[in-house]
């Protein structure tokens, strides 16, 4: 998945729990509280986000980005380890047997 | 018992709301009592069970569409409660509107109240059932993305924080919980903080009555919901105080009453729909499913004192008339003691035969539905009450009576020996 997948995502999400704000463009650059979303909502936005694409981070990750690029990021290195974790398993399923 | 004293406020009644099955708003309720109209029907949302559920449901309810329906008020609060209650659970989307409409009817927005001065008061306990089922197949498959929003909509308290925030009420604010009797105990406690100046106004909502299957099958286990007999035939189902009852039939409902003392409504030139007059609660000191004759003459008897009155200054009784049986055979007993031989004189209906068991909201709806049929003079019928239990008492029949009324009481009574009755006089 591509970063740019992932944002398109958020937005998806960010459309459910305050559609108003998809009225305007959102850039990766903009930040959600900013934007007029508050503590609930953006902790809904991420989990809503996490659900979709199947993994768990805690939500303490997302306490350190400043916009929605750094919360794209979270989850793409979130991915990027997941799959580097599930291509060694495989290797080391293939080395086994 | 408590005895009104001179230096206590009046309460009068100035807003109402509701949402029942008839439809959004007390026009819908008044043309469904005058006409003896009622839509109970096999409930499709419970599959689970192996029995018909017989409900008077809220159906199709939308949010957007009922916000939009308030022409007098300020698109940026119409735009606050949708952006509030959207993502809310049904329950509190519906309080908002019948709040809305109340607001509207007592011109709360157009006067200049002070908003610590406003209280408010929810009835209803165990009010999210529904909605923590419906989210429990898809916690136990993954319980890490359970909505944050969870931790706050399953409380009560939702209700009483979604609801000030919205109407910016900044004074004394809870839940009530009083089983079926909630919505006559929430009543009473506003009453109170008005009469002992604790707030000026205070809002009454009665929360709909939101169940799961699981509270469905306890009631049906209980023996205290009915439905069985008339499954084929929903809208006989409901027959309070006739031979063939069988239990309560739910219905889903929500209503609203502004109480404020008479001084602030004078000044600020505001009509009365009705008085509260006399109240009273009372427990009986059984915790199951036992109504008691005791419990509920007392409550009539104390409510009626503690107005200055006598049982003959009396007109009317909107029973607690559930449909359950001992529940319809202890009323009557009730009524027979309080009454005695002034029973052919006191009119008798029951609001659950019409729109159902609303439960929370029960006493708030009923309260409702005697200042509708006191402001209108009407008595609505009691549509299944074909046989009566008791053929002494003075019941409304299967049509609606022309009757002036002045002077009403208000019957509700919840599981846990909890009685309660409200006096209520006719507004100007």
């Amino acid at each position: 998945m591509t970063k740019a997948q992932i944002f398109q995502l958020i937005c998806d999400q960010i459309n459910i729990v305050i559609p108003e704000l998809m009225q305007h463009p959102i850039a990766p650059t903009h930040s959600l509280k900013v934007l007029g979303a508050n503590s609930i909502d953006r902790a809904e936005i991420i989990m809503l986000t996490m659900a979709a694409l199947k993994v768990k981070i805690p939500l303490i990750e997302f306490a350190k980005v400043d916009n929605i690029q750094g919360i794209v990021d979270v989850f793409y290195h979130q991915i990027i380890l997941a799959d580097s974790i599930s291509g060694l398993v495989k290797e080391d399923k293939c080395e086994a047997s | 018992m408590r005895q009104v004293n001179q230096k206590f406020s009046r309460v009068v009644i100035t807003g109402m709301g509701a949402i029942t099955a008839l439809g959004q708003g007390i026009t819908s309720l008044k043309k469904g009592l005058k006409k003896g109209y009622s839509l109970f029907n096999k409930n499709p949302l419970f599959p689970e069970l192996s029995f018909p559920v017989i409900s008077a449901a809220i159906d199709n309810f939308n949010l957007e569409e009922a916000v939009s329906g308030f022409n007098s008020i300020p698109e940026e609060l119409k735009l606050k409660v949708f952006k509030t209650g959207r993502r809310s659970p049904k329950a509190i989307q519906i309080s908002l509107i019948t709040v809305l409409e109340a607001y509207q009817q007592a011109k709360i927005l157009n006067r200049s109240v002070d908003p610590t001065r406003i209280g408010l008061v929810v009835a209803g306990q165990n009010t999210t059932q529904r909605y923590s089922y419906d989210l429990f197949s898809s916690f136990q498959e993954e319980p890490s993305y359970l909505s944050p929003t969870y931790a706050l909509h399953f409380m009560d308290t939702d209700q009483v924080g979604t609801l000030s925030e919205v109407f910016n009420i900044q004074g004394e604010g809870f839940n009530v919980g009083g089983a079926s009797a909630s919505g006559n105990i929430a009543l009473i406690q506003a009453y109170r903080m008005i009469q002992q100046k604790t707030v000026d106004i205070c809002l009454v909502v009665g929360v709909m009555a939101d169940l799961s299957p699981l509270e469905v099958q306890g009631f049906h286990n209980i023996g205290a919901m009915g439905g069985k007999y008339f499954a084929e035939f929903p809208s006989k189902a409901s027959r309070p105080f006739d031979s063939n009852h069988e239990g309560f039939i739910w219905g889903q409902g929500s209503g609203c009453l502004i109480l404020e003392s008479q001084e602030i409504a004078d000044h600020d030139g505001i009509s009365s729909l009705g008085e509260m007059k006399g109240t009273a609660i009372a427990l009986d000191a059984h915790r199951y499913s036992e109504p008691n004759v005791l419990g509920e003459s007392r409550v009539m008897q104390q409510a009626i004192a503690e107005a200055g009155m006598v049982p003959e200054d009396i007109h009317y009784l909107n029973t607690h008339g559930s449909g359950s049986i001992v529940g319809d055979e202890t009323e009557v007993k009730a009524i027979h003691e309080v009454f005695k031989d002034l029973t052919n004189q006191v009119w008798l209906n029951a609001t659950k035969g019409l729109i159902g068991h609303c439960l929370w909201s029960a006493g708030i709806l009923e309260a409702i539905t005697t200042l509708i049929q006191m402001q209108e003079g009407f008595l609505h019928p009691n549509l299944n009450l074909e046989n009566p239990i008791d053929t002494s008492l003075r019941w409304v029949g299967k049509q609606a009576e022309s009757v002036e009324i002045k002077t009403a009481l208000s019957n509700s009574f919840g599981f846990g020996g909890m009685n309660s009755s409200v006096l209520l006089l006719r507004g100007e």
